[in-house]
């Protein structure tokens, strides 16, 4: 078992890059980067604040971060995840708790963003994942007619970034028929925590 | 026993850090801080400073070594770097290089 399975245990924490051929099972704590030939599941209780590049993603805690899966991804009831999601094959549980771009089309290009950015901030990857919008980070110093601009901005932001979402599911090879009906709960189902991080945007 | 192991093909460049048992097969540079056991096993490569109770070396270590407890150099195993240990056990066949300190 210890020779094709990674275990970190629910007292450890690792800050910095993880890679590996083999299945890695988080119980505790990454933050940085995760590149995996094999499985990456994160369990409940467990987080991982990182750039992952993986196989098979099966989230049932927390991921924060943008997560490309060369084959598919499984967000589990018990998940909480923030950011974007690249996989041919994704699969979400009723009681999932997601916020993010879903792209099951050009893995290649996803997996280079994730290389490139995490070369030049290995460690910002929670706060561009949480603020995408650019408007905001151009608004420095620039007076209060700056500020108006980001603010008449902002709001549509969310709808903006919904959309390429949905027709993503739409367009996408595998479409399980119960995709449709649980991207259509997750508006209704959207919990507190997501729906207070939305409203602060 | 272990809660944390850290696979044979498994390469991590960062910090870990922990309060449980650490078992590594794989690579590990930076920085190793543990409450409990760290166990380089045979074949693990460790390029990084260890804090741990106990520290039991079979692979390869490279880099200080703090063990509150007890400090353990089995038969294949090398090491280079400063040890500091209360108990530091070489066995026949093991390879060390550094300073000792035992607090005498």
């Amino acid at each position: 078992m210890a020779d094709k399975e990674t275990v970190i245990g629910p007292e450890t924490r690792i800050s910095g890059e993880v890679r590996g051929e083999e299945d890695l099972i988080v119980r505790g704590r990454i933050d940085g980067k995760v590149q995996l030939t094999q499985t990456l599941t994160v369990e409940k209780g467990a987080t991982v604040q990182a750039d992952v590049d993986v196989r098979h993603l099966i989230v049932a805690g927390t991921v924060v971060g943008t997560m490309v899966a060369s084959e598919s991804v499984k967000l589990v009831s018990s998940a909480r995840v923030v950011g974007d999601l690249a996989s041919p094959r994704v699969m979400m549980e009723a009681g999932a708790a997601y916020r993010g771009r879903v792209d099951m089309g050009d893995i290649a290009a996803a997996r280079a963003a994730i290389g490139s950015h995490a070369v030049q901030r290995p460690a910002a990857s929670e706060k561009s994942v949480l603020r995408p919008a650019p408007p905001r980070m151009t608004m420095p110093a620039k007076a209060v007619v700056a500020g108006k601009a980001a603010a008449l901005v902002a709001p549509t932001a969310p709808g903006a970034r919904s959309a390429p979402a949905v027709s993503a599911s739409g367009s996408g090879p595998a479409s399980p028929p119960a995709f449709p009906r649980v991207a259509g709960a997750m508006g209704a189902m959207t919990p507190a925590w997501a729906k207070k991080k939305i409203r602060r945007r | 026993m272990a809660n944390t192991v850290i696979g044979s093909s498994i390469v991590i460049d960062g910090e870990i850090t922990g309060e449980e048992p650490l078992t590594i097969l794989g690579t590990v540079k930076g920085k190793i801080t543990v409450a409990q056991s760290v166990a380089v096993e045979a074949g693990a490569t460790v390029e990084a400073d260890v804090e741990a109770q106990t520290v039991t070396v079979s692979g390869r270590l490279t880099g200080n070594v703090v063990a509150r407890e007890r400090l353990e150099l089995k038969p294949e195993s090398k090491m280079v770097g400063d040890a500091k240990s209360p108990r530091i056990v070489i066995a026949d066949g093991a390879g060390f290089k550094g300073n000792v300190d035992m607090d005498v």
